[in-house]
């Protein structure tokens, strides 16, 4: 039973990580309709960003994480604006080639500048935990946590509620009405994509105190946020949050019930049966 | 449109530029060695204390005037591949190292599941390969006459450390085995399960997981509820640096716990600072005066001009590369040739002193060298457990986390 409550929170707190490395990718495949196969690079570039603030100038990791997602805000704006806009109403195939490309380019450019050695971000309380209901909660899991959803509501407040927000659903559901109506898209998507870039780089400083950054780290997740972007549907930042709560409670309780070694077979398996049973995702709306 | 697929393609280029990064051999080379290593991909990390092993070895086998072929003083060279952790590329790198630029002397990538896939190329073609990287007894068993391995055998990796468990005090009763799910690491798991029994522990977890699994908490609250004495971990650096930080977020502290990989490596306690201390692991290979070599005087010296030239301490990864192509030089010298074969049968009868140990391959064509258990200190490898017994002191059982 203890084991029990403790997997599931392990699950959840694993989650709330999970879906803040999705948010970025579900934002920007949602309303540019691009599947951005870079995005692993941005959380790895995030963990790298945040790694030198806190190992060279000596900030805090979570004092650091604003600076980092403005650093990759500027960083994904200009990307979008002066090359992948230029691809934007191609096939999806010249997209996927792309953000392949930049992939490659982002990890290998890091392998030369940050090398191969591995980085943890590793302040004095990475490792504080407490005992709650007689589960064992990391601090730093439970503030990554936090910071995830609290970030996943920001976004979906700002879609909901602002101009620009609206702006950016209204490019995602009709391009046509929402160039009738004035908004500009090129913007929008620049700033879509910037705001995409910043979230997968708040989830990169995250990960590096939780977990280690080296510059190979990227494929994993951008797969795992594809999966979370699948099971969680591309209509709102909540149905993000619960298929990465789902996708950390499952590999949770699969390494602990049946085998740490089947947790791949467990979340791709989800994966397929959603993409069978409800294409648009479990929260998305079917059409 | 134009715009758009001069810029697309001025990408492209650059990713397949980036992508296809080689290093040339130096041309008019007498004597070739080849290999194909990991420089880029996720076992870089490990991949570059190969080349840098391979490199400086030739580098001073040619200083001291290169190897005696037939009366005459040859130069050595080196062809290094990235395979940019790709296994099937390793393999047709290799192939191409073979066949298009006709070398007979291949070194190994490093880990088993590369070298098991390409030492397949080596014998096919009937070409001597020597690796340091790959361990797993599955190398050594498929009755191969042309690959040989300076790393000691997979099963017995923690036979020093599980003898030094039982002279503790006091002794772990239980230990807890989880391993990653790839050649080197089920073939430890398999030669360490036995050892247990027959020391006489209880497994109270024996646990398989998938190679690059990044969140342990599932196992790490496993241990915590089974509490077994000890826990012996056989993975891969990444998964160990999140094994022990997780550990310790989750307060889970057993009273000992020993990993394959990692600890003795500098960058491994660079990034987890303190820690680190604590952790045990093994070694085959720790610099000492008393290891004499033709080239570098002693391992000692070798170790203070690694430091020097590279700027990070060797490690058994290194001293195994550099044995390699010194095992070509002695066999190239006792076979007064390069012909693939003559050389394979020179290599089998090589008996020689180097700064790894003795080098001298069995009938399988592995070495055979003690693991040294070592522990990190303060920051610092200590060595705890030699072949004589102890040598350093434990520190034992390992404080809770929150007393340290």
């Amino acid at each position: 039973m203890d084991l029990l409550w403790q997997g599931l929170v392990n699950g959840i707190l694993l989650g709330g990580l999970y879906s803040l490395m999705a948010l970025g990718l579900a934002l920007v495949w949602g309303v540019l309709n691009i599947v951005n196969l870079a995005h692993g690079a941005f959380i790895m570039l995030g963990g790298y960003a945040c790694y030198y603030m806190f190992s060279g100038l000596g900030i805090d990791p979570f004092v650091a994480l604003p600076a980092t997602m403005a650093a990759l805000f500027v960083f994904g704006y200009l990307l979008q604006r002066h090359l992948i806009n230029l691809v934007i109403r191609a096939p999806m195939f010249n997209t996927l080639l792309l953000t392949f490309g930049i992939d490659v380019v982002l990890t290998y450019s890091a392998q030369i500048a940050f090398s191969a050695d591995f980085r943890t971000i590793n302040p004095s309380y990475a490792g504080a935990h407490f005992t709650w209901l007689g589960a064992t909660i990391p601090l730093v899991r439970l503030i990554a946590c936090a910071i995830a959803i609290a970030l996943t509501l920001l976004l979906w407040l700002f879609l909901a509620r602002t101009r620009l927000g609206r702006a950016i659903r209204a490019t995602a559901q009709n391009l046509v009405a929402a160039r009738l109506y004035g908004v500009e898209p090129r913007s929008i998507y620049a700033l879509t994509f910037g705001i995409g870039a910043a979230l997968a780089g708040g989830a990169g400083a995250l990960y590096g105190v939780v977990s280690q950054l080296n510059p190979y780290i990227g494929v994993s997740l951008t797969a795992k946020s594809f999966v979370i972007a699948i099971i969680g549907g591309l209509e709102s930042p909540l149905g993000v949050i619960a298929g990465g709560l789902i996708l950390g409670l499952v590999e949770s309780m699969t390494s602990l019930y049946v085998g740490a070694t089947y947790t791949d077979v467990a979340s791709f398996g989800i994966l397929v049966l959603v993409l069978v049973v409800r294409p648009t995702g479990l929260f998305g709306r079917t059409t | 449109m134009n715009r758009y697929l001069s810029r697309l393609s001025l990408a492209a280029a650059l990713a397949f530029a980036c992508a296809a990064l080689t290093f040339a051999a130096p041309a008019g080379a007498a004597i070739t060695l080849g290999a194909s290593v990991q420089l880029s991909g996720g076992l870089a990390n490990t991949g570059r204390y190969y080349r840098d092993g391979y490199e400086f070895a030739i580098d001073q086998i040619n200083k001291a005037g290169g190897v005696k072929v037939g009366g005459k003083q040859e130069q050595l060279a080196l062809k290094i591949l990235d395979n940019q952790s790709d296994n099937n590329l390793a393999v047709r790198q290799y192939t191409q190292l073979i066949t298009a630029d006709k070398i007979g002397l291949l070194l190994g990538p490093f880990a088993s599941d590369a070298v098991l896939a390409t030492s397949s190329v080596a014998e096919k073609y009937e070409v001597p390969m020597i690796q340091g990287g790959g361990a797993s007894d599955q190398i050594f068993s498929r009755g191969y006459k042309y690959i040989f391995g300076t790393l000691p055998v997979a099963s017995k990796y923690f036979e020093s450390t599980i003898d030094a468990m039982g002279k503790l005090t006091p002794a772990p009763k239980t230990a807890a085995l989880l391993f990653a799910d790839d050649a080197f690491d089920v073939a430890v798991a398999d030669g360490t399960r036995k050892l247990l029994q027959k020391a006489g522990l209880k497994i109270v977890l024996d646990e398989r997981y998938s190679s690059n699994a990044s969140d342990f908490s599932s196992l790490l609250s496993r241990i915590k509820s089974d509490q077994p004495d000890a826990v012996l971990v056989s993975g891969h650096e990444t998964e160990v640096l999140n094994f022990i930080r997780q550990a310790k977020s989750l307060g889970v502290s057993p009273h000992f716990y020993s990993f394959t990989v990692g600890v003795p490596s500098a960058d491994f306690r660079k990034a987890l600072g303190k820690d680190a201390d604590y952790a045990f692991g093994m070694t085959s290979w720790l610099p000492s005066a008393a290891e004499k070599d033709a080239w570098f005087g002693d391992a000692d010296k070798f170790a203070a001009a690694w430091h020097q030239r590279f700027g990070y301490e060797p490690d058994y990864h290194a001293a195994s590369a550099v044995a390699d192509v010194e095992a070509y030089a002695k066999a190239i010298e006792a076979a007064g040739s390069t012909d693939p074969k003559k050389l394979r049968d020179a290599i089998a009868h090589l008996d020689f002193p180097s700064l790894y140990g003795r080098i001298r391959f069995d009938a399988v064509g592995q070495i055979s060298l003690p693991q040294t258990v070592i522990q990190v200190q303060n920051g610092k490898v200590v060595p705890i457990y030699g072949a004589t017994g102890f040598i350093g002191k434990a520190l034992y059982p390992m404080p809770a986390w929150s007393k340290r």
